[in-house]
């Protein structure tokens, strides 16, 4: 039995917003680039340091992306099917947008810089790189050509963010009468608030050009430091004698 | 007026079509669209040719049997009318007009701009009804119906299934006008006990006339004669994924 048309955006919207969640997840993890190679890199390890969990989420990640490749090819060959002969003078009534007319090409393009991307830093020793995997990112970003390559990318993701992510809750049915622009602009701004996000990483990196363990940032004064720690920008959960647990 | 059309000709469904341009001569600004094809059309006939084949009927606006897609445009420029509410004050002088059918593999090409919608018709048998043991009919005001729900089931059976929601779509998909039927019914008491049933057999119907599927750039909804809101469709979904879920 073939999913019916609704079952199959069903699984295009759930594994969006899955996606628009991990890019969330991501981005929030990749401002401690802008703190510099020692929280970065702490950061990449306590994530390498999660053994099967890190895996069972990166191949569940590997699922959610691949399912909703599927669907849009399988969504995209039906609908061009739908209409076997074209109009000669088809004309918009104004309501799509750009970023909506071309979500198959966005979609592509977003896949083949996801591949360099997972290529580029998570298949590439970094081990011996000076500020190991924040070196690694913050030379390949003082590169102009990746710099501009991936805020390029970025732009493409915010357009094809720009109409999916509202575009999810209208296919679940989670809107209602009215509520039908108020939607459709969180959606915009969402999407491109979370490009615009990724996109001050490879700016910052060809702009600043930052070395590692030049910019150590002092903690905040409030904070005690446990004397023997000696990575003072990670915060540690500590057992206080209350019993109670304190960030230090 | 005189303006110039060019009428997509197509002799029988499956038999390959073209356009063919034809003067239209001393037209009245204040006809309509369809009447300015009967001036044409009986030109061509005292001429001994074949004219232009056409869908029509009531031409008010309110049986959704005309629909010709006109400069790009699903019954033509102009919000919330259908072809026969268009007139020709709306092009200018010398224009050249571009005529063409729905274009949908759900809706094939009877003749000429003339399109056989009983796709439509499928799928309103599928579910697009409720079930009555008929007897003396009721007292209208017997039945309590909220005031917001009246409004809202109003709207979405103002659909008069015209199609011009398919032949906007760029997929074909039929979901503005499944999306009206279905919301016409949830929304009332009389079609409360086959609400799970009518949304998944009238998609199911929809699915099999090949429609396209939805992408959300509610196309349909800007060319709607009635204006019927893409906020119906979030309700299909909705209704679909429960009746699913549910049942």
């Amino acid at each position: 039995m073939t999913p019916s048309s609704i079952l199959k955006k069903t699984v295009m919207a759930l594994t969006g917003l899955a996606l628009v969640g991990f890019l969330i997840a991501h981005l929030s993890g990749n401002f401690l680039l802008f703190k510099g190679d020692k929280a970065f890199n702490a950061y990449a390890e306590f994530l390498e340091h999660q053994g099967g969990l890190l895996i069972a989420a990166e191949v569940g990640l590997l699922a959610v992306f691949l399912l909703h490749i599927y669907s849009a090819i399988r969504v995209t060959l039906e609908n061009k099917a739908a209409r076997p002969v074209p109009y000669e003078t088809k004309q918009s009534g104004g309501t799509s947008t750009f970023g909506s007319r071309t979500m198959m090409i966005s979609g592509a393009i977003i896949l083949l810089f996801v591949i360099l991307h997972v290529k580029m830093f998570k298949f590439t020793d970094h081990e011996h790189v000076d500020g190991e995997l924040w070196g690694l990112v913050m030379q390949a970003f003082a590169n102009p050509v990746i710099a501009l390559a991936y805020m390029a990318a970025m732009v493409v993701l915010g357009l094809h963010l720009s109409h999916g992510f509202s575009s999810a809750f209208q296919t679940l049915g989670l809107t209602k009468p009215g509520w039908a622009k108020c939607y459709k602009k969180a959606g915009l701004v969402v999407g491109w608030l979370i490009a615009f996000g990724f996109f001050t990483m490879p700016l910052y990196g060809l702009v600043v050009k930052p070395k590692p363990g030049a910019k150590e940032h002092a903690p905040a004064k409030t904070i005690k430091h446990d004397e023997n720690d000696d990575d003072a920008s990670v915060f540690r959960p500590v057992l206080t004698e209350k019993g109670t647990v304190s960030w230090s | 007026m005189n303006v110039t059309l060019r009428v997509w000709k197509q002799p029988a469904p499956n038999q390959p079509g073209r356009f063919e341009s034809y003067p239209a001569k001393d037209i009245p600004a204040e006809a309509s669209f369809l009447e300015m094809l009967d001036i044409v059309n009986n030109q061509l006939e005292s001429e001994g040719k074949e004219p232009i084949a056409f869908d029509s009927d009531c031409r008010e606006g309110i049986c959704g049997t005309c629909g010709i897609v006109i400069d790009g445009r699903p019954h033509g420029p102009g919000k919330a009318i259908t072809t026969c509410q268009l007139y020709m004050r709306a092009f200018n002088e010398g224009d050249t007009i571009t005529l063409e059918p729905w274009r949908a593999k759900a809706f094939p090409v009877l003749k000429d701009l003339v399109v056989d919608r009983a796709a439509f018709d499928r799928v309103i048998q599928a579910g697009g009804y409720i079930s009555i043991n008929t007897g003396n009919a009721c007292d209208a005001n017997a039945l309590p119906v909220a005031k917001l729900d009246s409004d809202r089931a109003m709207d979405a059976a103002a659909c008069i299934g015209c199609g011009a929601c398919v032949a906007a779509c760029k997929n074909a998909s039929a979901m503005l006008f499944v999306s009206a039927k279905v919301s016409h019914l949830a929304l009332l008491p009389q079609g409360q006990p086959e609400r799970r049933t009518r949304v998944v057999a009238m998609i199911e119907q929809m699915d099999k006339e090949g429609f396209g599927n939805c992408t959300n750039e509610s196309e349909c909804e800007a060319e709607c004669p009635k204006e019927i809101s893409v906020a119906n469709i979030a309700r299909l979904n909705r209704e679909f994924l429960l009746a699913k879920l549910l049942t």
